[in-house]
């Protein structure tokens, strides 16, 4: 499970992104070259507008780079079609969204399930089976999202992006709706992802307490790199933050 | 609020359009509808002004039998009248004049003009005339028995040019002429496309009605009398005894006028009520429309409630934006009426049915009609949800989403189902004998239970449509049916215009193969000859009676007698009696004679239907009155009594009542059987080649016969499908704007799919399965419905013969397939839409 550990599960090369044209033209990205390691957990930090989440959803194949490439599994997605993107997207990676991470009319387990049935496959019973153990829905998998809770729902999300053994992980501010308690919850479902399932996860966050759970974490600051930190704290991570000017 | 409802309304220029859209569609077949009907009025008007225009006194016999549906026959004149009329002082000069039915046989044989519908073929009279309008453009006018002119438009159809040998069938039977002249009338090349074969006096006489008579005598003054004056004193001139009254030109006009505009009138009824049905179904999609946006506009109304805003003020707020949608759209509505009227008449004249246009009539009212139309049902079809928008709390806006209420229909399910079991039980009242008037009553109700019941019905029957769905069409199936269901309320609303016009449609087809499913049964039993000679001719000529003659003259025919009609004064009423040759109708036709029978059938008698002598309690010997259309009272004998009234009507009698009279006889059909032994093809061969002597009339055995009756039934049904048509069009409109409203709310969802990996194919499949699901549930819910409603309709129909109800299965099965392109169909555009879904800006709403 864990033999791709410490190679590249998804990269970026000189990743520009800019918005606009000529005076009002905006650089979103910067020239960003970065690469996250399988069996990691990346934590994507930095101020409102620094373009952290640009640079997240341009990896993971749901936004465009100006120029510069962006690699999932060593494969340049800037070349894909729409088609075998969005196939890459299903069978490679899995998201976790802040809110409305879920289709209403599908109950939790159908939720799980959604990539693969998208894709026609059955997926690994077993490893669904131990997903959904890990994340505790066991007995809530014929209830539909409106009678499930905010914590529940991100759990089933977190179970979905894990269900088709993507990659990677890509999530956005996934405990940004959530009290204190429950995203705590959902980060320790998703450290155990890595340390028990061995999965690679991408996080965005602005939250130092849920960055300072993840094994690295990357600063952004004005569409540029500003720095690195590994085993952070909650302390460091807001130091460093106020040096970027926050 | 006045400029916040104004602002609401530009400020989502989308859903403008396709709430206008569907108020478009609405009304435009309304404008369409009159400006059509006014403009054949005009025409039509136009065409009869010019007819009288320079006769001052017109005469004809006061003798006239009225039949139903306004039919009148008149009794012919003797034309010596004209020599009298000629010598009162003040008339320049008096002419007879005969309007008959001729046909003209083209070169290939074939005779000209429709048979039934369509422009009149008239014979008349050409001749040297100061009041008439014909004026020959080529060659002379026809002089002699083998002299014909006929008018351009004819003549250049048919190709025949002066010098042709041209063939012409009439009461008088098929005769051949010389084309001596061609004229034209007025200004016109052929008056109203009507046919017109012109002769002399005489030829016309003896060949169109009967030597010595004539329909009625023009008169032109000399100029010296009034019109009235001049008419008054030629009243005075002719003798009682000749049973005549005379008209002035300006009044004879203005009956013509009258008569055209009340056949028309019919017509126009007819087109106005399936424009309001296209309207009615419009106003399920105008208030459709509103309700979405209401509902997608909570958030903001509560805000607006939040900050200070009335109940009142966000009601009136969306009422506004209705009544500006309403103008708009039914201005746009009338423009495209316009349009659709141009359409109208082109459809028409493709048909055959061809309408001299002179340019449109679009009376203001029309404009008007449509404009206040348009705008009531729109504010209409906003009322509720205006309603409902006002009473949203003010705490909604602090909900995350604002979805439409759908909690439990328990009173819904009552209310719904009392209207539809009460309206059950007025129809079910009507059957065992109450007022026919109410069955429309209980068939209204019984809509509107339904419609009520609607979002009870519509989780059930959109869950069994989806189930093999899921199983088929695996995620894009299961989320499809999901979808259908999820809004209860809105699926039943989209699906209720797909409902009412399936459920007409539906009705409609069950009447019609009952009908047919009758007229077989009928023909077969009570026909019990090989082959049938028939004309379409309904009312205004038909078949010479000579043909009955001819066949019965060749060697294969065994026995042939013909089937006509002639109008009657039976018990005050006019009716039509059927008319046959009794020693040769009892081997072809068995009308189930319950007493007596064909030999009891003379000169002075007559045989009635069983329902009608009881009806009217009329007994075996008793003797009825009658007025034959040339005024000659009569004494008929009853002597038969026959059960089968479905093809003989109430009344037969032997053709030789009728001889020697000079109303004007047809025969609709001639019944013929043909000898044991001779193969039916050299009975068709031998058969064929008399018919076609006369050009008219159609050789048929008996299958034939049959299934082409039983097909005039489908050609009626072909006509309402055509009108239906329209709201077909627009409860697809009413898919399509629902499913872009439910496209545009869902779209964050949409973009969270995307991104976890559903291509755009499987976007797109989506919405197309939703949108089939939605348009099926409308189909198979209008067809269980039309199929009750048929079944009732039938029932009560029983009394006319109606006896047995034929399910419409074709006709279902081909609205099922229908339903599933029109969702298909329906889904294109949102499904493109869907796809747009950019996926980053819909998961970044927050």
């Amino acid at each position: 499970m864990t033999s791709t550990t410490g190679t590249v599960a998804a990269a970026t090369v000189n990743a520009t992104k800019t918005y606009g044209h000529g005076d009002s033209e905006v650089r979103a990205l910067d020239d960003v070259s970065i690469e996250f390691r399988a069996g990691e957990f990346t934590a994507i930090m930095g101020p409102s507008g620094s373009g952290k989440s640009t640079l997240m959803h341009c990896i993971a194949g749901l936004d465009e780079l100006t120029s510069g490439s962006a690699f999932i599994d060593g494969i340049d997605i800037s070349t894909l079609k729409d088609k075998a993107l969005t196939e890459l997207r299903r069978e490679k990676l899995g998201f976790i969204f802040q809110s409305f991470n879920l289709v209403p009319t599908l109950t939790a387990d159908e939720n799980i399930r959604l990539p693969l049935m998208l894709g026609n496959e059955k997926g690994d019973t077993e490893w669904i089976d131990r997903v959904i153990d890990t994340v505790h829905l066991r007995d809530r998998l014929t209830h539909r999202p409106s009678e499930l809770s905010g914590g529940q729902q991100q759990r089933v999300a977190v179970a979905r992006a894990l269900a088709n053994k993507p990659r990677i992980i890509f999530a956005d501010e996934p405990t940004g709706n959530l009290d204190s308690t429950t995203g705590n919850e959902i980060l320790t479902f998703m450290r155990r992802a890595v340390d028990d399932l061995g999965q690679t996860i991408v996080m965005v966050t602005h939250d130092p307490v849920a960055a300072s759970r993840a094994d690295r974490i990357v600063f952004i600051a004005d569409g540029r790199l500003a720095g690195e930190m590994t085993s952070p704290t909650p302390d460091k991570v807001h130091d460093f933050m106020k040096t970027l000017g926050h | 609020m006045f400029r916040i409802a104004l602002r609401g309304i530009l400020g989502r220029k989308a859903r403008l359009v396709l709430t206008s859209l569907a108020v478009i569609l609405g009304t435009a077949f309304l404008t369409g509808t009159t400006v059509f009907s006014a403009t054949i009025n005009r025409t039509f008007d136009n065409l009869f002004q010019d007819v009288f225009r320079n006769i001052d006194s017109y005469v004809r016999s006061s003798q006239v039998i009225e039949g139903d549906f306004g039919a009148e026959e008149r009794q012919r004149i003797p034309v010596e009248l004209a020599d009298i009329v000629s010598k009162v002082p003040g008339v320049a000069e008096a002419v007879g004049d005969i309007q008959a039915y001729a046909r003209v046989i083209g070169k290939d044989g074939k005779p000209l003009g429709a048979d039934g519908n369509g422009p009149p073929t008239f014979g008349s009279v050409g001749q040297p005339f100061k009041g008439q309008l014909w004026t020959i453009t080529k060659g002379a006018y026809p002089k002699g028995g083998d002299q014909v002119a006929l008018d351009e438009a004819t003549a250049e159809k048919a190709g025949y040019a002066l010098g042709d040998t041209v063939k012409v069938v009439a009461q008088a039977g098929s005769r051949t002429f010389r084309l001596v002249g061609i004229a034209s009338y007025g200004a016109v090349r052929s008056p109203g496309g009507a046919t017109f074969a012109l002769f002399d006096l005489p030829t016309a006489m003896d060949f169109l009605t009967r030597p010595g008579f004539v329909d009625d005598i023009l008169v032109v003054g000399d100029g010296s009398r009034s019109d009235r004056d001049l008419s008054s004193d030629i009243a005075a001139a002719i003798p009682a005894t000749y049973k005549t009254e005379v008209l002035t030109g300006a009044q004879i006009t203005k009956e013509t006028q009258d008569q055209i505009g009340s056949a028309l009138s019919f017509f126009s009824l007819f087109l106005t009520i399936f424009s309001l049905i296209a309207l009615g179904v419009g106003a399920f999609v105008i208030y459709n429309v509103f309700s979405i946006s209401a509902a997608q506009r909570e958030r903001e109304n509560a805000l607006l409630r939040a900050i200070g805003a009335s109940r009142g003020q966000v009601t009136r707020a969306l009422l506004t934006e209705s009544v500006v949608v309403g103008v708009t759209g039914s201005a746009l509505g009338a423009g495209g009426g316009i349009g659709l009227a141009v359409g109208l008449s082109a459809m028409l004249r493709a048909l055959g049915m061809d309408i001299p246009s002179e340019g449109l009539a679009v009376p203001s009212s029309a404009i008007v009609n449509t404009l206040v139309a348009g705008t009531f049902v729109t504010v209409l079809s906003a009322l509720l949800p205006a309603r409902r928008a006002g009473r949203v709390p003010p705490l909604a806006a602090m909900r995350a989403s604002a979805v439409e209420s759908n909690g439990r229909f328990t009173r819904r399910t009552v209310i719904g189902s009392s209207i539809a079991v009460l309206g059950a039980l007025v129809i079910a009242a009507v059957m065992a004998g109450a007022a026919g008037s109410l069955l429309g009553v209980g068939v209204l109700l019984v809509f509107a239970g339904v419609i009520v019941l609607g979002p009870v019905i519509a989780v059930p029957v959109s869950r069994a449509i989806g189930a093999p769905l899921s199983r088929l069409r695996g995620v894009t199936g299961r989320m499809a049916s999901g979808n259908s269901v999820r809004n209860p309320k809105r699926a039943s609303r989209t699906a209720a215009p797909v409902l009412i016009g399936v459920a007409l449609v539906t009705a409609v087809s069950a009447l019609a193969s009952s009908i047919s499913g009758q007229i077989d049964s009928v023909i077969s039993k009570q026909f019990t000859g090989d082959f049938v000679v028939s004309s379409n001719a309904v009312g205004f000529g038909g078949l010479s009676p000579q043909l009955a003659r001819d066949v019965r003259a060749l060697p294969e025919v065994d026995h042939v007698t013909g089937i006509g009609f002639t109008a009657v004064r039976v018990l005050d009423k006019g009716q039509y009696l059927t008319t046959l040759d009794p020693a040769e109708a009892r081997y072809v036709f068995d009308p189930g004679f319950v007493t007596g029978g064909y030999d009891d059938l003379t000169a002075d008698t007559v045989a009635v239907s069983q329902k009608y002598a009881d009806q009217k309690s009329l007994k075996m010997g008793d003797t009825v009155a009658a007025t034959f259309a040339d005024g000659t009272p009569r004494t008929l004998r009853i002597t038969a009594v026959y059960a089968e009234d479905s093809l003989a009507g109430r009344f037969i009698i032997s053709d030789k009542v009728v001889e020697g009279s000079t109303a004007q006889r047809f025969d609709f059909g001639v019944y013929i059987s043909v000898h044991d032994g001779v193969s039916p093809d050299d009975a068709r061969a031998a058969l064929k080649k008399a018919v076609d002597s006369y050009g008219s009339g159609r050789l048929e055995s008996k299958r034939e016969y049959i299934d082409s009756r039983a097909g005039q039934v489908k050609q009626l049904l072909g006509l309402i499908y055509g009108l239906l048509f329209l709201s077909v069009i627009i409860a697809t409109v009413g898919i399509v704007i629902t499913l872009l409203l439910s496209v545009f709310e869902r779209q964050r969802e949409t973009g969270l799919l995307r991104a976890v990996g559903m291509t755009r194919s499987q976007v797109r499949s989506t919405v197309r399965w939703e949108s089939v699901i939605t348009s099926l549930l409308g189909a198979v819910s209008g067809i269980v419905l039309g199929t009750g409603l048929g079944w009732v309709i039938v029932a009560a129909l029983r009394d006319q013969g109606l006896t047995s109800f034929h399910l419409p299965v074709g006709t279902a099965l081909f609205i099922l397939v229908m339903a599933f392109m029109v969702g298909v169909l329906a889904a294109v555009y949102p499904a493109w839409r869907a796809t747009k879904v950019d996926v980053l800006a819909a998961l970044n709403t927050n």
